[in-house]
């Protein structure tokens, strides 16, 4: 790799890290699997990035998120190599954001750790879809592109998502 | 509300029946549940070693793929160490050549303590913890300084092996820049290696005190790598008048 071509890999994906590894994160629910799934994903963008035609940051940033979710799947895999579905299972991997948080037990009944543990107990392919648009601002195409799924697949995780969300944060149904 | 409550009120506001107020109150929903999730799900910034850990492994694998490209890196040395030779600079040759090993096990070293979790066998900022740490690991006790007043902290101690031995690594931090110090005796022989060097973006220092050979690996620009080995050496120089 010439390294002209270096320096614009690390001026596409090294400004992205931050968005990788907070997806990463959501998906493994562990800090140490996520950053082995960003080297690993890192390195693998490196060798398709001759396939790259984006040119804006944005385009970017989609492109990297792809590949730490593709990357993040095939690591759940290889740890489950017992069945062959993608899904997690959450007993046994349901090391959950709030549990890990000592401060967690204290605001067990705020808003705030309700939300955590509600997403945390979402189904992976929910879970993506809320980081992607809620905390990452991505479009319904740009989701669909990172997740490899049809735009209206988008729309109806996120609208399912959001459903299991709003009813975690109403602690009284009469509210809302 | 149920789900199905919901979605039936969703349905209703989408063929223009729902009343104006559960229209407003439906929407309002939506948006406070993003405000919500913008506001109070944690993002999670990529911690430093990664940040360090990405830059090392696409350095060093662009790198590897140049080098499969380019004509063999190893035929060129060859190469350089026959003209070398043919100058009757043997010795001039097998030093070069002693120092280049060096220079690569040092870059190697550093490359791979930038990997998750390959850092520190000791984590401390503190020199008092990190100093005894070595006794037993290693025959000589290394110098260990707290550069955290002049924006070089110390992160912590690990052992590597260079050059046939184990030697100490120190590893000091500036800003998102990890920096390596390596150190053995001086004692223990050769001492051979270039006075700095750049590889795959890593700049490499070396130099010896009468006490200890030292390297210093780091992606930190030369300007500042140079007044952190000031602080280094101004430590040691201090540390022999005592003596």
């Amino acid at each position: 790799m010439e390294s002209s071509e270096l320096e614009r890999f690390e001026a596409v994906v090294l400004p992205h890290l931050d968005a990788a590894y907070t997806l990463a994160r959501y998906l493994t629910r562990n800090d140490h699997d996520a950053q082995d799934v960003v080297q690993d994903a890192s390195l693998r963008a490196l060798r398709y990035f001759h396939g790259f035609r984006g040119a804006g940051s944005a385009e970017g940033r989609a492109w990297l998120l792809a590949i730490v979710r593709n990357t993040a799947y095939t690591w759940q895999r290889r740890r489950r190599a017992d069945t062959l579905t993608t899904e997690f299972d959450e007993e046994r991997h349901s090391e959950s954001v709030a549990d890990r948080h000592p401060e967690a037990t204290v605001e067990a009944t705020s808003q705030r750790a309700a939300l955590r543990r509600a997403i945390d107990e979402l189904g992976p392919e929910f879970r993506e879809v809320i980081v992607l648009r809620e905390l990452e601002g991505l479009s319904y195409k740009e989701i669909s592109d990172v997740a490899g799924v049809p735009v209206g697949t988008v729309m109806s995780r996120l609208a399912r998502a959001r459903r299991r969300l709003e009813e975690a944060l109403c602690a009284d149904p009469e509210d809302c | 509300m149920t789900h199905s409550a919901v979605a039936a009120q969703l349905d209703a506001y989408l063929d223009g029946e729902l009343a104006a107020p559960d229209a407003a109150r439906l929407e309002r929903r939506r948006r406070a549940l993003s405000a919500a999730l913008r506001d109070q799900l944690p993002r999670f910034p990529a911690p430093d070693t990664l940040r360090a850990g990405v830059r090392a492994g696409v350095r060093a694998e662009a790198g590897r793929r140049a080098r499969r490209r380019a004509p063999s890196w190893g035929a060129l040395a060859v190469a350089a160490s026959l003209a070398l030779v043919a100058f009757g600079s043997r010795q001039l040759a097998l030093r070069g050549a002693a120092g280049e090993a060096i220079t690569n096990q040092v870059l190697a070293s550093h490359v791979r303590s930038l990997m998750p979790g390959h850092l520190t066998d000791v984590l401390s900022s503190d020199q008092h913890t990190v100093k005894p740490w070595f006794n037993g690991k290693l025959d000589f006790s290394p110098p260990v300084y707290d550069f955290a007043g002049a924006g070089f902290p110390l992160v912590g101690g690990r052992l590597e092996y260079v050059d046939g031995g184990p030697v100490a690594a120190l590893a000091y931090r500036r800003r998102q820049h990890v920096i390596n110090v390596f150190l053995w005796p001086a004692d223990r022989g050769r001492t051979a290696g270039p006075r700095a060097a750049t590889r795959q973006g890593y700049h490499l220092l070396h130099w010896a005190t009468p006490a200890y050979a030292y390297w210093v690996a780091s992606d930190l620009g030369l300007a500042e790598l140079g007044d952190f080995v000031a602080l280094l050496q101004r430590g040691d120089s201090a540390a022999a008048a005592v003596r």
